[in-house]
Order: structure tokens, then C-alpha cells, then sequence
């Protein structure tokens, strides 16, 4: 929201605050003002000129014109625009002045030496006009009448959130009067508002919608341009001038923060204006020239056919304000903030009067609003008459409750006392009514602007008054609390040790987006039916919850592929499964992948063994490929009797290189883990090692015959260790030698060589029973 | 012809001259293996001597006797010094032989590095716990309820509309702040309460150099007996001096939040410029960290908890944005890049 200091100045008596310093003011104490920008400093330079002559130049539409601008005596200038011709008055900018769109330097056009130039609405940053150059009612070196320099306050809208009253200028110049406690001059005369009978009936179906419709009606109107002040004015905060009725609504809004509605009486049908919800099917031509279909749950301003306006939103083309328009009424009203917001959200459509109305509008600007714009047209179209008197429907205007603010509670909150009179003092300068409510107690009545969302109980008051006493006066200080043992996440704990193991073991932790498409989805087996999907997503690439962080893992892979040569990486993250009720499971993974360019079977036994050491005794047990993994290279990983992970090799078709890839359900093996401690007795006597080598077929798996030896070996093996494989000669074809060391002993003596003998003839002869052959 | 002891006693000097010669002379061990085998050895000339002993008178062999110990005893020495020699030369030799360049680069992998985000977050985890509070955690696909209704934000109220919203098919929503685990905190454990909850939250914008839909944030929340904004004060200075590892200027001006009243921007003093203004904090000297305020009273009855009775404040800090300040980033979208080349610079 733009803010003019002028403008502000005007509001406030004797303000001598420069701009930057109220904004700071205004940011420490109200609402963030994020820039305060200059505009319109070139304005200062700008003089009214007569045009004396303007030539044709041969070969385009330009001409040489000579003006007289009285300061800067006469001048030539080369000119396009259409409406320049001898007599007129417009506006010279003298070369070496800053337009908002660039320099004017004196420069030879065509030919000719221009020397500055003659200037439109637009160049000048008064209005959006760039036809043609303005005209002006003004004698040669005049300043452009009511268009001076300016700066413009932007105050972040989000800090103005729960603030209605600042959307306006006089809302803003209130807080800037009360922070430097000066006088708040009031531009509405609400006494000129008219008495008697008014010339039209407000019918409101839900008071609850619209708390409060008035009107007043005008005839003798001349639509035109608005005076170049007002135009100027409403440029420099962003509000594109249109024409002068039109224009005195938007002043008034960014003035008072009460949107107006100008319709032309003559185009509405029968003399009764319906507030009411819209009709089924019922459509409305908005000034936008969109055409919206209408549902009940909008609500309607509508004349005997049928909708107007959308209530708070935007107003219809059909009875809009045009050069023909002889009698107008004007529209103040006040609706329903959740209304408002719902339809402007649905047909998203926001306006300044939308964006005003949905934040909570106090009923009692209705009628300010009208009379300062009674004021307004009077003076932007001589000889406006108003018909007959105000037009006003409301249910009777609640005065809000008072607020018991115990002075105490109120220390408590803050951490700080503030001395009674202080907090009276800055209550009332905001424009709150104090009364005592009994010893050290206060009764607060919000003003009406204040009360009708944001100021409703005494926390809301401790606002008030720490914001203006400035926050920068509360000491820091420590609480004084008991000293408890906080509750405990023990699955964050196990995260955490998962994350520095992976990366104490040389994995690099990426973080991916919590969703993918249906297409990646397919290429990972994975149903797209079976995944949560956002309902509004950035694009249809980010429209599943994830369901496993392999697929983006596989991404990560395919980039830095580009990069390097052979890498490392890891992501804990959750998997989101949906569930047939409420909140999805989700489901802590980790996934961990190395890459190579080159040869990369290391790689899978690197998987493995990282995983033991987050699982000791954890074994790979093959399994099923998937579509995606290397059919030959995929298992799957056990711990403590369950399946708590996946081993495999990205399918070398997806990735050039080789990727193995570790996922973990880190959920499942929190769950398992960890094994309890407890003492076993030390084997205190020496042990014996020896060797044995199985000759197995190619693709027997080595971690079945480990097995087999282990429990071959029973109460007596101490360690085994696995050696190496060999095959060729003299090996039979198709098999392999699989070479493994046993280290055998007992808990109460050295065994014997004939003990270790027997130990070793057992555990062969189980081999031999098993089917395989052993190379002794 | 029995030896006389004279004679032998000579033979026994001749020995040891010529022995002790030999040793000295010795270059290798073989050679001083011979000379000891020559000399002491079972069949050697010490030995033969010995058995002539025999034959001399008790007097004389007890004579020649000690003569022939004291010969076998020096050359004795003499050779275990003149071994020791030998073995002492050939450990040096060795050992010298096993020179290792111990500046060739290690086998093996690397540390690989956690995310920026995960550092920064343990490390306000661990202030935090230091100083007795709970680290929870909370569900990233949240209800309407917990994400906003709870938190004082009604169904039409116009702060929804700052957090643009996913919205899931089954009517749920992605989190967008983790101020429902606030909410969630509250309803598992009773006040007095000390508590943060880091996170990923999600907003439905497009993604640029400074916006992203997917971003990470801790949330802080004390409830008491007695909590004042001098409290949160205290905590809100203790957390970035701790982040930034200095005394950092920090202001604290009004600020909106539905689940907070009073409500607060706190605005750190610009690192770049340290306040005297740059481009970074937009020329203002101060660089906006974080939102927070005194726990609403609606937030804590919704949640069962008697704001008569019990006080809180709360805070929602963007550690996204406190990452890019503090590493100096200038384009968000490399958090969740994956790229390597950017990660391992942390
Ligand atoms: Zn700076």
C-alpha cells in the first residue's frame, strides 16, 4: 500500500517529520514501511508553456515547435504529438531534468535542435495518458497546478493484515499524529451530510452480509478528466485515473479506506437498490469487461433486472459512470469481511475495494465517506446538485463492549511497568476512551474503526501500548522456571546418528522436494493411483507425494553424473503413504547410492557394509529385481528377523555408469533396534584358526554356506571371516572355490589339536552332507 | 707325551690373540659364526684344550682351568657385542629400507557433508536443549485444523491468503508453517511447556532466486506461568548471538500473526553493512529474521489450556533464509539442487 507524504501532511497538523524519519516511526510503531521513494521531483522543473508556432517537418509527423514557458523564456522543441497546436498551453520540460522514464537531454532531431521537450500526462507521472501532450488551464511558466514533489511511504499490505483503518491515508496519518502526539485534522464534514427524504429505497436482504448500505444521488453531473492535483494524486499512489466522478471514489478509498460505488441512475432499473445474494445462474459484465457467472454464495447489488455490482468486489459495466452520465448514485456501504474475501478468492478477482472489505470495514465510514465526497464533486464537477437526502439501511451500530485492562497483568505481559498515566496517555492518543474500572484496573472502549476485528480483548491492548512505548524499552531477561527434563523424540535422536554415520562413512546428504510426477513415478513401478496428489500443484511434475525418495535420489544421480566421476550421496526424508482415514503415514527413509562411471560391484558390497554398521548382523537376502534395478544385482536387507531395507543396482538403461542404491525404512529399524548390552564371559584360552575352502557352483550364494559353517561350528567357532573366491584350475568348470577362516576355541581350557581336529572334520563332513565339496 | 700346563697356557693365549683378532676382524655374521664355531664350538680349539686338561696335575688344571674360563668368557662377550653390532646394523638397514611417504594421499573415502539446512538446524537444536527444551517433531502433511483454524486463523480470514496453500485430493494440506506443532505440542504434553519443532513447510509459489514452494523452519514455543516479552526477548537475543557467534543488534517492531498477540518482526542488524546500510537489508540497516510474539489466548483455549492461568510466547524462524544469510547465498534453489559441487562446500 502506497501512502503520499503530502497527502499525510495534510492530515496531520504541523507534521515536521521529514519522510524517511516517519517511516521509521511508522515502521518501529504501526505497520513495516518497506521504501520510501521520492516522486515526482521533476516536477519542480516543469513549467506551463504557450504554444506560438509549430511547423510541419517534412518526412513524419513531427513538427518544430516554438513555446513560450515564461521561465524559460521561448524555446524550441521538436513534437509528435497529435494535439499540439499554436495557442494551447502545455507542459515544458527543460532538458537535463529526470523523467521517471529517463533524462531529457537537448538533442538534434530531424535536423533540429530540440530543446527539451513538451510532455504528456504519462511522461510526467500525473496520469496514464500518453496520446497526446497535456493541456492546461494555466498562464506560460507556471508550475503545474496542485503537482509538486513527493515521497511515497510503501507499507508492507501484509503488515496491515488486521489493521482496516490503515488502508487509508487519514488511518495512517491517526497513528503518525498519536506517535508524535500532534493534532489529526479530520477532512470529513459529516454535518453537510443532507437531511429529508432520500430519492432512492436500499432494500437489504442479510443484515449479516452488509451491516450497512448508503447512498446519495446526484444529477447535474459533468463527467470529464479530474483536475491535474487529483489525477497527480492518485497516480502517485498507484490509482489509475479515469475520469472525475470515478476518480472522487478512489480519492475517498485511498483517503478514508471506504470503497465507493458511482453507478449512472440513469442506466439502473426502478428506483430500489437490492442487496442481496445472487441468484443462480444470475451473470454480471464487471468493469473489467469479464463476464462472471454468479452463485448464492456471492452477494449482489441489484436494481430491479437483475445484478449491478458484486457486492465489495467490482461494478457492473452496464451501469457504469460514462462522458453521457447526467445522474449518479453513490454507493458507501460496508459488507461482510469472510463474503468478500470467499468471492474475491473464487472468481479471483482482488480489487482495492475487495482487499479493503475483506480485512473488516467499520460501519460508521459509510456515511463519512459519502460526505467527503459530496465535498469532493463539487469541486471536480461545478454545478452537481444533490437530490434529496442521505439513503441509509443498517441495523443499529453496536458500540464495542469495554476491555477491563488490569494494570498489572498488563506489567506482567510486558515485563515492564508503565506507569498508569503513560498507558492512559498513549490509550488516548490513540483514540481509545479510558475509564477507571477500580484500583489499577482500566476500562478501554476501541474506537469504531478499531473494534471490528482488531481490538477485542486486553492482550490486544498490551499491543497497543508496548508498540508505543517502543519494544526497544524492555530489558532482555531470563524467566525463572523449573528446572525439568524435557520430553524426549527418540526417533529424532536415531535420525540424526543415521545422518552422521552416512556421512562419517563419505555420503553427502541432499535434501529433494517432497513430490514428483506421474511419469517419473511409472519408471519407478510405482502406481501413481497409490500416491496422496496435491490438488493445486506448481506443475504436473510436482503433483504426487512422494511415496519413496528413490525416484528424485535417481535424479540427484542423473545431475551430478554430468559433473563427477564417482560419488556418494544420501537423503533422510519421509515417504508419504496414504491412508483410508485421516493424516497419511509418514514414513522416515533413508536412501544412500554410490556412483561410478566405471565398474561398480564395490560399490553394492559398500552398501552392504555401511548398512551393517548401522545394523550389525544385518544380511542381504536376494530378491525379486524391479523394473528398475539391474535384474541380476537386487536384495534385500534383514535385521533382527525383518525386512527393513532394499540393495540394488540402478538399472544400467536408466543411468549410464553404474548407481547402487540403500534404502532403509529407518522407521522399522528404530523400531527393532537397538540390540540390549549385556556381559558375556571373555574366552579366556587361547583359540585355533584354520582354513577351509568350499567348492560351490558359480552362483551359490556365500552368505548361505557362512551360514552353514556358523551353525556347523555351533557353541565352538569364536570368529569366522570370509577369504576370498577362486576359480579356474584345477576348480571344475561352473564352480567356484569359496575360502573362509574359522577361529575355534572353548570357554574353560585351550582345546587340544585332536579337540580343533574333530571341530574341523565335523563341520566338513556337514558340508559334504550339504552337497558341497571341499578343496583340502 | 702329556701337554705341560705351560703349554697349554700358551696355546690358550695364542687362542685368544688370534680369536680376538678374527672377531674384531669379522665384516659379516657368517664370518663371526665361523670364527665361534672355530674357537668355541663343541669341536673347537677352546674345547680341545679342555679335554687336555685332563691329564695335568689337580694343581695346574685348577690354574689352567680358570685361565681357559676367563679366554672363554672374554671372547664370549666379545662376540655378543660383535653380534649385537651386526643385529643392530641390520634393524637400522631395514627399518630405513621401510621409508613410507606419509604425505601420499589417504585411501579411502571421505567425510561427506550434512545438508547446510541439517547443520544449522542441530545447532539451534542444541542451544535449545541446552537449555531444557523439547525437540518435537510433526506430521509435514498437516490438517486444516492444526495449520490453521488452531493457530487463530479462521476459514476466511485474509492471513490464509499470505500462505498460499497446497492442498491435498483428500482435503488435507501440505504444512505451511510448523507452528502446528505448536498446536500438537500443546495437546501431547501439558503446560509448563518448553518446546521447538524444525521442518520442511511448503507454500505454493513459484520458484525463483528468492522463493521456494519447499523450505525449512524451526518453530520455538514456551507456556509458563509468568512469560513477558522481556522473556522472549532474552531467548530471541540468546538464539542469534548463538547462530551468528557474536553480540548481533537485534530490534523488535509490531508485527502480524493471528497466533500471537502482541505480535513481532525481529529485525537483525544488516552483517553486510552492520547496519549502515547496502544493498542486502535494501538500505535500511536492518535485515528481517524472524516472527514472533505472546502466545494468542484463542491458540491456547483451543488447546485446552486456561490463558488466565498459563503464559507463552512463540517464535517461527526461516532457516532457509537464516542459511542464505549466513553462508551468503544469493540464489535459494541450490538448497534442494542436489548438487554436489555445491553441498560439499559445507
Ligand atoms: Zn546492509
Amino acid at each position: 500500500m502506497k501512502f503520499s507524504y503530502n497527502w499525510l501532511r495534510e492530515l496531520v497538523e504541523d507534521l515536521d517529520l521529514d519522510a524517511r524519519a516517519l517511516g521509521l516511526e511508522i515502521t518501529m510503531k504501526t505497520a513495516e514501511c518497506e521504501a520510501v521513494e521520492p516522486y515526482g521531483q521533476h516536477l519542480e522543473r516543469v513549467a506551463a508553456a504557450r504554444v506560438l508556432a509549430a511547423e510541419p517537418i517534412p518526412g513524419g509527423h513531427n513538427r518544430k515547435v516554438t513555446v513560450d514557458t515564461g521561465r524559460y523564456g521561448v524555446r524550441t522543441v521538436v513534437c509528435g504529438a497529435p494535439n499540439c497546436r499554436v495557442g494551447m498551453v502545455t507542459a515544458y520540460v527543460p532538458a537535463g531534468t529526470e523523467l521517471p522514464d529517463g533524462r531529457i537531454e537537448r538533442r538534434v532531431i530531424q535536423g533540429i535542435e530540440s530543446d527539451g521537450m513538451l510532455a504528456s500526462g504519462a511522461e510526467l507521472g500525473i496520469n496514464r495518458d500518453a496520446a497526446g501532450i497535456l493541456e492546461l488551464e494555466a498562464n506560460p511558466g507556471d508550475p503545474l497546478p496542485g503537482c509538486v514533489p513527493d515521497q511515497i511511504l510503501e507499507i508492507d499490505n501484509k503488515s496491515l493484515t488486521h489493521r482496516p483503518d490503515l488502508w487509508g491515508h487519514l488511518g495512517l496519518a491517526r497513528e503518525a499524529a498519536a506517535i508524535v502526539r500532534k493534532r489529526l485534522l479530520d477532512p470529513v464534514r459529516i454535518e453537510r451530510l443532507p437531511k429529508g427524504p432520500a430519492p432512492i429505497r436500499v432494500a437489504i436482504e442479510d443484515f449479516d452480509l452488509c451491516p450497512r448500505y448508503s447512498a446519495l444521488v446526484f444529477e447535474n453531473v459533468t463527467v470529464r478528466p479530474s483536475p491535474l492535483w487529483l489525477q497527480y494524486r492518485l497516480q502517485a499512489v498507484g490509482l489509475n485515473p479515469i475520469n472525475n466522478i470515478v476518480d472522487v471514489t478512489n480519492y475517498v478509498m485511498a483517503e478514508l479506506a471506504q470503497p465507493l460505488h458511482a453507478f449512472d441512475q440513469d442506466l439502473l432499473h426502478g428506483d430500489t437498490i437490492y442487496v442481496r445474494p445472487a441468484r443462480e445462474g444470475e451473470r454480471l459484465t464487471a468493469l473489467n469487461e469479464e463476464t462472471y457467472r454468479l452463485d448464492p454464495a456471492a452477494l449482489a447489488i441489484a436494481d430491479a433486472r437483475g445484478p449491478v455490482a458484486l457486492a465489495g468486489v467490482i461494478g457492473g459495466l452496464d451501469t457504469a459512470i460514462s462522458a453521457r452520465t447526467r445522474r449518479v448514485v453513490l454507493e458507501s456501504a460496508c459488507f461482510q469481511a469472510s463474503s468478500i474475501r470467499k468471492t474475491s478468492a473464487r472468481l479471483k478477482l482482488r480489487t482495492d475495494a475487495s482487499m479493503r472489505f475483506e480485512k473488516g470495514q467499520d460501519p460508521h465510514n459509510t456515511v463519512r465517506g459519502l460526505a467527503r465526497a459530496w465535498e469532493l464533486f463539487e469541486q471536480v464537477s461545478p454545478g452537481i446538485r444533490l437530490v434529496g437526502g442521505l439513503a441509509d439501511c443498517c441495523r443499529p451500530l453496536s458500540t464495542p463492549p469495554p476491555i477491563e485492562l488490569p494494570l498489572d497483568w498488563l506489567t506482567r505481559k510486558l515485563g515492564r511497568a508503565v506507569p498508569e498515566a503513560e498507558v492512559r496517555d498513549i490509550l488516548e492518543r490513540l483514540c481509545f476512551v479510558v475509564r477507571e474500572g477500580g484500583p489499577r484496573v482500566f476500562l478501554v472502549t476501541p474506537p469504531s474503526w478499531r473494534a471490528t476485528r482488531d481490538v477485542s480483548i486486553k492482550d490486544d491492548l498490551v499491543e497497543e501500548v508496548g508498540r508505543m512505548i517502543g519494544y526497544g524499552t524492555i530489558a532482555p531477561e531470563p524467566p525463572r522456571v523449573a528446572c525439568t527434563v524435557p520430553p524426549q523424540e527418540p526417533l529424532r535422536l536415531f535420525l540424526r546418528a543415521v545422518r552422521e554415520a552416512f556421512v562419517s562413512q563419505g555420503f553427502t546428504e541432499v535434501h529433494n522436494y517432497s513430490f514428483y510426477g506421474e511419469d517419473l513415478a511409472r519408471r519407478f513401478a510405482l502406481d501413481p493411483a497409490e500416491h496422496l496428489a496435491v490438488a493445486n500443484p506448481i506443475s504436473p511434475e510436482q503433483k504426487l507425494m512422494r511415496r519413496s525418495l528413490v525416484p528424485l535420489i535417481y535424479r540427484n544421480l542423473e545431475e551430478n553424473a554430468k559433473h563427477l566421476e564417482c560419488f556418494r550421496l544420501f537423503e533422510v526424508g519421509r515417504e508419504i503413504h496414504p491412508q483410508p482415514q485421516g493424516l497419511p503415514r509418514e514414513i522416515h527413509h533413508a536412501v544412500a547410492a554410490i556412483y561410478s562411471r566405471q565398474e561398480g560391484e564395490g560399490n553394492l558390497y559398500e552398501l552392504a557394509r555401511v548398512a551393517q554398521c548401522l545394523m550389525p548382523g544385518a544380511e542381504v537376502r536376494p530378491a525379486a529385481p524391479r523394473s528398475f534395478e539391474h535384474p541380476a544385482r537386487a536384495g534385500e536387507i534383514w535385521w533382527r528377523g525383518a525386512c527393513v531395507g532394499r540393495l540394488f543396482e540402478l538399472h544400467p538403461a536408466l543411468l549410464a555408469g553404474r548407481a547402487a542404491l540403500l534404502d532403509l525404512d529407518l522407521e522399522r529399524i528404530h523400531e527393532l533396534g537397538p540390540e540390549p548390552k549385556r556381559y558375556r564371559p571373555v574366552r579366556r584360552f587361547p583359540t585355533s584358526a584354520f582354513d577351509l575352502s568350499v567348492i560351490a557352483p558359480q552362483r551359490a550364494l556365500i552368505g548361505e554356506i557362512e551360514k552353514l559353517m556358523v551353525r556347523l561350528a555351533g557353541e565352538d567357532l569364536d570368529s569366522i571371516e570370509f577369504l576370498r573366491t577362486y576359480s579356474g584350475p584345477p576348480i571344475p568348470e561352473g564352480h567356484q572355490s569359496v575360502s573362509f577362516r574359522l577361529r575355534v576355541g572353548a570357554a574353560d581350557h585351550t582345546l587340544s589339536l585332536d579337540e580343533v581336529g574333530e571341530i574341523r572334520a565335523r563341520i566338513i563332513a556337514g558340508l559334504r552332507a550339504a552337497g558341497y565339496d571341499l578343496r583340502l | 707325551m702329556p701337554e705341560s700346563a705351560l703349554t697349554l697356557e700358551s696355546a690358550l693365549s695364542e687362542l685368544e690373540a688370534r680369536a680376538r683378532e678374527r672377531i674384531l676382524a669379522a665384516a659379516t655374521r657368517e664370518e663371526l659364526e665361523a670364527v665361534r664355531v672355530e674357537a668355541l664350538g663343541r669341536k673347537g680349539t677352546l674345547a680341545q684344550i679342555s679335554r687336555q686338561l685332563g691329564s695335568l696335575a689337580a694343581e695346574e688344571r685348577a690354574r689352567v682351568g680358570r685361565l681357559l674360563n676367563t679366554v672363554k668368557q672374554e671372547l664370549e662377550q666379545l662376540l655378543a657385542a660383535r653380534q649385537a653390532e651386526f643385529e643392530q646394523r641390520e634393524l637400522a638397514a631395514r627399518l630405513e629400507a621401510e621409508w613410507l611417504d606419509l604425505t601420499r594421499p589417504a585411501p579411502g573415502p571421505r567425510r561427506g557433508h550434512l545438508h547446510p539446512i541439517t547443520q544449522l538446524q542441530y545447532e539451534i537444536e542444541d542451544l535449545f536443549t541446552s537449555l531444557g527444551f523439547a525437540v518435537l517433531d510433526g506430521p509435514e502433511v498437516e490438517t486444516e485444523y492444526h495449520n490453521f483454524d488452531a493457530l487463530n486463523i479462521p476459514p476466511d480470514h485474509p492471513a490464509r491468503d499470505v500462505q498460499d496453500t497446497f492442498w491435498l485430493v483428500n482435503g488435507l494440506l501440505l504444512r505451511t508453517h510448523t507452528s502446528p506443532v505448536q498446536v500438537r505440542g500443546m495437546e501431547r504434553f501439558r503446560p509448563p511447556l518448553r518446546m521447538i519443532a524444525p521442518g520442511r513447510v511448503f507454500r505454493n509459489e513459484e520458484v525463483d532466486a528468492s522463493h521456494e514452494h519447499t523450505f525449512y523452519q524451526v518453530e520455538g514455543m514456551m507456556i509458563d506461568r509468568e512469560v513477558s516479552v522481556a522473556h522472549l526477548i532474552y531467548f530471541m537475543k540468546v538464539l542469534v548471538n548463538h547462530i551468528f557467534q557474536r553480540e548481533t543488534e537485534v530490534r523488535l517492531r509490531p508485527g502480524y500473526f493471528p497466533f500471537v498477540e502482541p505480535g513481532f518482526e525481529l529485525d537483525l542488524a544488516c552483517l553486510v553493512c552492520n547496519g549502515r546500510g547496502c544493498p542486502v537489508c535494501k538500505y535500511s540497516g536492518w535485515v528481517e529474521m524472524l516472527g514472533c510474539g505472546l502466545v494468542h489466548p484463542n491458540v491456547l483455549r483451543t488447546s485446552g489450556i486456561d490463558p488466565e492461568e498459563w503464559m507463552g510466547w512463540a517464535f517461527g524462524l526461516g532457516l532457509t533464509r537464516l542459511a542464505m544469510m549466513r553462508y551468503g547465498l544469493d540464489d535459494i534453489r541450490w538448497f534442494q539442487s542436489g548438487d554436489l559441487r555445491f553441498l560439499r562446500q559445507f
